[in-house]
């Protein structure tokens, strides 16, 4: 049979490693929320799993490395997909020295561009849904707030959020992080990332308390 | 020897003064709202109302604190964020006491203040904290020597999208007391969009389908109830999202739009799900009022932070996490 570990619990799920035919496999299953109205829970679950199946298959035909999707049980809301070895970007970049941090972001930001590029936004990228392979290769997970059909303002918000993860949780390389970032996505997308940028700072400054 | 801080707070529509002393106890606490018959808030309108009301506020604090002038020992004001003209009339005020006393001035972050308040009432260690008001929604935790924006709108704040509605709807300013009682009474779900982007929401989408759901002639309390409904749950997963980040075991709700107590109700439900704890913020120390900033003055005064008149000037966009934290 299999053994279960519980790799996650997260705001919105629970991560569990289980093992089948001697393969680690993923299982990300969307538990039920009692404070919320159910009308309300219902369709966040059915949503964001669908959401979450669609874009990890979209993104990889952009060319992001993402894990392949085995099943989907639409009346549990769980997911069952391939096993990433290695660790999140967030652990790695804690440790990491300011080379292999330019290095690492460099990558994300091109990862977000080729995103970007196919007119999808992840809706959550922080570096703890980025995963560093043991051969330091970056994959993209949790897709489950992603759209499609993004619009400028919609790629100016998760660049936003890019710059608010560095912020609360690399507080001490969040500018190094930043423009190693930035440097990247622009590798990818040129002149044409200027606007999306533009855009960010807007965004950030559109608060009026910030 | 104890320490009496009279604290002002004026960074938009509300007054306030407060006396606090360094034992935590809350002296007196006198606040006054500036509430138009019909429309929002004007900046300008809002300060004439802080000079005019400021003097007879401060007095009736110290009155009911029963404190001589003499006696405070610090005066401590909101230098920001907020409106300039209000900053900039209630800072004048907070400069003229302490020349006039001839005791320290200390400069508070409103939004931290809000916080520290809120960690001196529920004697919480260090807990992820939301703060909902008429101008703010964000969620903060303490981070690396900074109360750090985990979280916030992109948009509008959750009080003034009830604002924005109830005035569409003609409810008086402020609605959301209204929207609550109105949502007791509702019960039929109308699907309204649910916006979350990573830890940060979008409350403008809400509040054009809700005005469109008016016009449709759903009824009122049916609005309301789904507004409320849709827009705490955003709130409840953005709280969600930075417990399970953080790993921090104590929820705080502050600020005027903590009164409300489905939201109380639903944080309550987050904070169960990950064991951590859970405090709402009493309604007199909720909203912006005086005592808040005279107590987080006696802590920023107490780890060496006073202000020269000459560098006392107000900061508008003060950010939450542009405020060294050197007392925690």
């Amino acid at each position: 049979m299999s053994d279960e570990t519980i790799l996650a619990l997260g705001a919105e799920s629970k991560i569990v490693r289980i093992t089948r035919l001697d393969q680690p496999f993923v299982l990300k299953i969307r538990p039920k929320k009692s404070y919320l109205l159910p009308e309300i829970d219902n369709l966040l679950r059915s949503s964001r799993t669908v959401r979450e199946c669609k874009t990890l298959t979209i993104a990889r035909t952009l060319g992001i490395p993402t894990p392949t999707i085995h099943s989907v049980d639409l009346q549990s809301y769980t997911i069952m997909m391939d096993y990433i070895e290695g660790q999140t970007l967030k652990d790695v970049l804690k440790k990491a020295g300011k080379d292999e941090i330019r290095k690492l972001c460099f990558r994300f930001g091109q990862i977000i561009a080729l995103l970007h590029k196919g007119d999808v936004v992840h809706g959550d990228p922080t570096s703890s849904n980025v995963i560093v392979g043991n051969d330091s290769k970056l994959w993209m997970i949790d897709f489950g707030l992603a759209e499609f059909n993004a619009t400028v303002e919609m790629k100016g918000v998760d660049l936003h959020l890019i710059r608010r993860a560095f912020e609360t949780t690399h507080w001490d390389n969040q500018e190094i992080m930043l423009s190693a970032t930035i440097e990247g996505y622009r590798d990818v997308l040129g002149s044409k990332a200027d606007l999306v940028l533009k855009r960010m700072e807007e965004i950030r400054e559109r608060g009026r308390y910030h | 020897m104890k320490l009496h801080c009279l604290g002002l707070e004026g960074t938009a529509h509300s007054f306030g003064a407060g006396v606090v002393s360094s034992d935590g106890i809350v002296l007196s606490n006198v606040w006054d709202m500036l509430s138009p018959k019909e429309g929002g808030i004007h900046p300008r309108e809002a300060s004439q109302h802080h000079s005019n009301l400021g003097p007879d506020i401060i007095k009736k604090a110290l009155d009911e604190s029963g404190i001589e002038a003499e006696q405070i020992g610090l005066i401590a004001f909101s230098q920001g964020p907020g409106l300039g003209p209000c900053l900039r009339t209630t800072a004048t005020m907070a400069r003229t006491l302490s020349l006039k006393l001839g005791v320290p001035l200390v400069g508070v972050n409103h939004c931290v203040a809000h916080i520290e308040i809120g960690i001196l009432e529920s004697k919480f260690n260090d807990p992820v904290t939301v703060y909902v008001s008429g101008g703010n929604t964000q969620v903060i935790a303490f981070a690396g020597g900074r109360y750090r924006t985990f979280g916030e709108t992109l948009d509008i704040a959750i009080g003034n999208m009830l604002d924005s509605f109830g005035r569409h709807v003609g409810m008086r300013f402020p609605s959301g007391p209204i929207v609550e009682k109105e949502a007791d009474k509702g019960g039929v779900y109308h699907q309204l969009p649910y916006s979350v982007k990573g830890m940060d929401l979008s409350y403008s989408g809400l509040l054009t389908a809700a005005k469109r759901l008016h016009s449709e002639g759903v009824q009122i309390k049916d609005i309301c109830y789904s507004i409320q409904e849709t827009a705490f749950g955003m709130l409840a997963e953005v709280a969600e999202r930075a417990i399970a980040h953080t790993k921090k075991k104590e929820l705080l709700l502050t600020g005027g739009v903590a009164r409300n107590k489905r939201l109380s109700d639903i944080l309550a439900g987050v904070a169960e799900r990950h064991n951590a704890k859970f405090h709402r913020v009493s309604p007199p120390l909720a909203g912006d009022q005086g005592a808040m900033i005279a107590w987080t003055g006696i802590v920023q005064y107490n780890s060496g932070d006073t202000l020269d008149i000459s560098n006392s000037q107000v900061r508008p966009k003060w950010r939450t996490d542009e405020q060294d934290i050197s007392w925690r």
